[in-house]
C-alpha cells in the first residue's frame, strides 16, 4: 500500500510544480545561467562540480521547504494528518519530487559546459559527480523541510535564500576560496555545502572523500531530527 | 454524563477526556459514544470544546486524560484512520490539482482501488468537473471535493465540523440528504454546527458542550422544548432572580448593562416586564443564539437576591 501511496504523492508533487513552475524556474534558470557565463569565462571543467553543487542545493533546499510551508497555509497538510498516510510518506515524495529537477539542472549544466567548451570528464565521473550531489542534497533537503514546519510561504523563501546564498559563496562555490578573503576559506570547513561540493570535486581527481561523507552523514542525522522536531511543534 | 457501555457496532467512544491548552481546560471529562448509522449533533458556542473534541477524535490532538477508541483503535495510528473522513473548514488542498486526481488520490491514500472515485464523483454530482483544478472552483464546488474526499474510503466515522457553512439553502439540503443516503449504510457521523434548527433535521442525538463539558443530550425534540427560541433583551432595574421568575423566562444572562432573557413565550414574559419595571427601556426581541440557548440548558443557579439592579449582580439566574 505504502508504495502506490508514496507514488500518487510524488505525482501529486510533480503536477503542483509543473502546473505552477514560477519559483522553480527561477531555482532551474538562475544556476545554469550562472554556470554558463562562468564556464564560458574560465572553461574549467570542475566548475561543473561547485556550480552542480550550488544547483542541486537551490532545488532541494528550496522545493520541499517551500512546498511544506505551502501545504500548512493551504490546510493541506493538516489534511494528510487527518488521512490514514504517515507523515514520513507526505515529507519522503516532497524530496523524492525535488530529485528530478536536481538532475534537469545536472543535465542541463552539462549541456552548457558542452557547449562552451569546458566539459572535460567521461561519463563515469559525470556520474558519479551526478550521483553524489543527487544523494547530498538529503540533508539539505530535511533542513528546508524543518525551516518550512515553522515559517510562512514568503518567510520560508526568504529563510532560505539567506541559507542558500551565503553558503554559497563561503563554501567556494561561485569562486574559488583561493580568490576569497582568507576568512572564507577558514569558515568553509563549518559549511555543509562546503563538504557537498568537495565530495564531488574529489570524483574528478579520484581523491579521498570519506571525511567530507563523514561529515554529511551526520549532517543528514542532525537535520532529520530538526525536521522531526520541528514537524511535532509545527503549527498545522 | 454516565458511561456507556461499548457494544460490537460501536464507532466512537470516549471516555472521561480531559484536555488542556496551558492552565486553560478545554475539555473536562467528556463521554461520547457513536453506534454505526448515528448521527450526533455536538453543540455549544465558541470556546465549548467542539473543535478540541473533534481534534480528539481526528487523530490531531492525543488524549491527555482518558480515552478515544475510534473502530476499535486509536485514531493517533495513521492505519486507524482509514475509518475516518473529515470535513474541516481548515482542511484544504492545492489549487493546482484537479477535482478527479484529488479525489482519486483520497481513495488511494485510504487503501482503496482508483476506480473508488468515480461513484463518489457521480454520487457528489462532481463526474462533470473531475477535469477542471481547485483554483477554478467555487466554495460550495471545493466543499462538495472535501466531502467525496471523506467519502471514498466509505468511513465507519464521518466528522463534519461546521459543513455547512457557506453553502445556500439548495446546497445545504443535497449536503445533508447524501448523509442520510451514508447513515443508511452504516457510516456513523459526528457534526459540529451552530444551526441549532439545523441539528432537528439531520440528528439522532444532540449533544450540548460549555466550557468543557457535556451540559445537556438528548434527542433534537426534548432539546428545543428545552431551548428558548427568542431573546428579550433590555435595560431594566429588576434583578435577575426576579427576572428568571418572569413567566416564559428560560434563562437569564447580563450583558453590559443589558439583560438578556430567553424564553419560548416572549408576549407573556413582556407584558409582566413592562407592568413590573416601569424604567425598562432600550427594549428589542431577537431569535434566541447560541449562546443564550446554552445559558438555558445549564444546571439550575439558585437566586441570590429576590430584587436588586443589574449592575450589581454579575450571577446568571436560570430556570
Amino acid at each position: 500500500m505504502n508504495v502506490r501511496v508514496l507514488g500518487v504523492e510524488v505525482l501529486d508533487e510533480l503536477r503542483g510544480i509543473v502546473r505552477e513552475p514560477a519559483a522553480l524556474f527561477f531555482a532551474v534558470v538562475m544556476p545554469v545561467g550562472f554556470f554558463a557565463l562562468f564556464s564560458s569565462l574560465f572553461g574549467e571543467p570542475t566548475m561543473l562540480a561547485t556550480f552542480g553543487t550550488f544547483g542541486v542545493l537551490a532545488v532541494s533546499l528550496m522545493s520541499p521547504g517551500i512546498g511544506v510551508a505551502r501545504d500548512r497555509e493551504l490546510g493541506w497538510s493538516r489534511a494528510k494528518r487527518v488521512s490514514a498516510v504517515p507523515v514520513g510518506i507526505t515529507l519522503a515524495a516532497k524530496v523524492v519530487a525535488a530529485l528530478p529537477y536536481a538532475v534537469g539542472v545536472l543535465l542541463a549544466m552539462t549541456v552548457a559546459a558542452a557547449l562552451t567548451g569546458s566539459l572535460d570528464a567521461s561519463a563515469g565521473v559525470l556520474l558519479r559527480v551526478g550521483g553524489v550531489l543527487v544523494l547530498g542534497a538529503l540533508p539539505f533537503a530535511l533542513l528546508g523541510m524543518a525551516v518550512g514546519f515553522q515559517a510562512g510561504t514568503n518567510a520560508s523563501s526568504a529563510i532560505l535564500n539567506a541559507i542558500l546564498l551565503p553558503s554559497a559563496v563561503l563554501s567556494g562555490l561561485w569562486m574559488p576560496l583561493e580568490i576569497l578573503p582568507g576568512f572564507a576559506a577558514s569558515l568553509a570547513p563549518f559549511l555543509p555545502t562546503y563538504h557537498l561540493a568537495q565530495l564531488a570535486l574529489a570524483q574528478f581527481d579520484g581523491g579521498g572523500g570519506a571525511g567530507h561523507a563523514l561529515v554529511l552523514a551526520g549532517m543528514t542525522a542532525v537535520t532529520a531530527a530538526l525536521a522531526a522536531v520541528s514537524y511535532r511543534h509545527s503549527r498545522l | 454524563m454516565t458511561q456507556e457501555k461499548a457494544t460490537a457496532d460501536t464507532v466512537l467512544e470516549i471516555r472521561a477526556v480531559h484536555h488542556r491548552y496551558g492552565r486553560a481546560l478545554a475539555l473536562d471529562g467528556v463521554d461520547l459514544r457513536l453506534v454505526a448509522g448515528e448521527c450526533v449533533a455536538l453543540l455549544g458556542p465558541n470556546g465549548a470544546g467542539k473543535t478540541t473534541l473533534v481534534n480528539l477524535v481526528n487523530g490531531l490532538l492525543p488524549a491527555q486524560a482518558g480515552r478515544v477508541r475510534l473502530a476499535g483503535g486509536d485514531p493517533r495510528d495513521a492505519a486507524t484512520r482509514r475509518h475516518l473522513g473529515v470535513v474541516q473548514q481548515s482542511l484544504g488542498f492545492p489549487d493546482t490539482l484537479k477535482v478527479g486526481e484529488l479525489v482519486t488520490g483520497a481513495a488511494v491514500r485510504a487503501g482503496m482501488p482508483r476506480a473508488a472515485a468515480a461513484p463518489v464523483l457521480a454520487e457528489l454530482g462532481l463526474t462533470d468537473l473531475a477535469g477542471r483544478r481547485a483554483a477554478r472552483l467555487s466554495g460550495g464546488q471545493k466543499q462538495r471535493v472535501q466531502l467525496a474526499m471523506a467519502l471514498v474510503s466509505d468511513p465507519a466515522l464521518l466528522v463534519l465540523d461546521e459543513p455547512t457553512a457557506g453553502l445556500d439553502v439548495p446546497a445545504r439540503r443535497r449536503f445533508w440528504q447524501i448523509l442520510a443516503q451514508r447513515r443508511a449504510r452504516g457510516t456513523a457521523v459526528l457534526v459540529t454546527t451552530h444551526l441549532i434548527a439545523e441539528t432537528a433535521a439531520i440528528a439522532d442525538r444532540v449533544v450540548v458542550l460549555d466550557h468543557g463539558r457535556v451540559v445537556a443530550a438528548g434527542s433534537p425534540a426534548a432539546l428545543a422544548a428545552r431551548l428558548p427560541d427568542r431573546t428579550v433583551i433590555a435595560r431594566t432595574s429588576l434583578g435577575p432572580a426576579r427576572l428568571a421568575g418572569l413567566p416564559g423566562a428560560v434563562s437569564v444572562r447580563e450583558d453590559g448593562d443589558h439583560v438578556r432573557i430567553g424564553t419560548r413565550a416572549p408576549e407573556s414574559l413582556l407584558r409582566v416586564l413592562l407592568a413590573e419595571d416601569p424604567e425598562l427601556s432600550d427594549l428589542r426581541v431577537e431569535g434566541a443564539g447560541l449562546s443564550d440557548a446554552v445559558v438555558g440548558l445549564t444546571e439550575p443557579t439558585e437566586p441570590t437576591e429576590p430584587t436588586g439592579s443589574t449592575e450589581q449582580t454579575g450571577k446568571v439566574g436560570v430556570r
